[in-house]
């Protein structure tokens, strides 16, 4: 079998590497999509180690893939919710930069 | 060096560089495009995992829904004719500190003695019993509900955000 013979490791390393560029994404960034963006891009990272552990380290191989899909649900969220937020912002503002939102500020 | 491998490899290079192209590239369209890139890279690698049912959520949710939304969401927005250099926010610190991230959980990851291979063997019907478990009260009942009615919740407010007002 192919697949089994990619230690757990590697799929962490690539998790962690995918995780690490969507924080850049999300520090770097002034644009209010991408930053959405990198969030998704994080949060697929934790699911790829999540479904990773499942294969690796349980017997039934269900945890890890039911807390998967539940992520999955919630980042489905997220996204709806920060993209509504954004088209809102640029109704009110015309802006999608970061550094120009300023409503809340006292 | 096994087939495995050398998939692995080509797909985790795949996905790292687009995902890379996201946070880089110059137009936030493109930037969405590469975004799809990169999921499908990670798809691939669930199916090297043999969660062949994650990979299809993956494709369906993640391209199909959360890709699909934001390309609208850039399109709204700005335009998708209109040339926006984006500009990088203290590229240098966010540079630095995410690298530092990755060095310290990499040396984390090669520290702890992980698996080579799967501990136990297959199970067989391992996706119904993850639909059982997803439904059961023993099981994932309570978080599965939550979500539902986070979901529902997190419909109506997103329809009132973003009705012409």
């Amino acid at each position: 079998m192919g697949a089994s013979s990619v230690p757990l490791a590697w799929y962490l390393i690539l998790g962690s590497a995918l995780f690490c560029i969507g924080v850049y994404g999300v520090l770097a960034t002034r644009n209010l999509v991408v930053i959405i963006m990198s969030i998704e891009l994080m949060l697929n990272a934790v699911v790829l180690d999540l479904v990773a552990f499942a294969r690796f380290i349980e017997p039934a191989r269900v945890t890890g893939k039911a807390f998967g899909i539940i992520l999955y649900a919630t980042a489905a969220a997220e996204a709806a919710l920060g993209l509504a937020l954004v088209i809102s912002i640029w109704r009110t503002e015309n802006t999608v930069e970061v550094e120009e939102i300023d409503v809340l500020k006292g | 060096m096994p087939i495995g491998q050398i998939a692995f490899l080509g797909f985790a290079v795949v996905s790292v560089i687009a995902a890379l192209r996201v946070v880089t590239s110059r137009r936030v369209f493109h930037a969405a495009l590469w975004l799809i890139v990169a999921f499908f890279g990670v798809a691939a690698v669930y199916m090297l995992l043999e969660s062949p049912f994650m990979a299809a959520i993956q494709i369906f949710l993640y391209i199909g829904g959360v890709a699909v939304l934001t390309v609208i969401a850039i399109m709204v927005t700005k335009g998708v004719m209109r040339e926006d250099r984006r500009i990088l926010n203290r590229p240098v610190a966010a540079g630095v500190v995410s690298l530092a991230l990755f060095v310290t959980m990499t040396w984390m990851i090669i520290q702890l003695p992980l698996p080579e291979e799967p501990v136990f063997p297959v199970v067989e019907g391992s996706l119904s019993l993850l639909g059982a478990a997803l439904v059961d009260p023993k099981g994932y009942l309570l978080p599965f509900e939550v979500v539902s009615v986070m979901l529902l919740a997190v419909l109506v407010v997103s329809l009132y955000l973003g009705k012409e007002r």
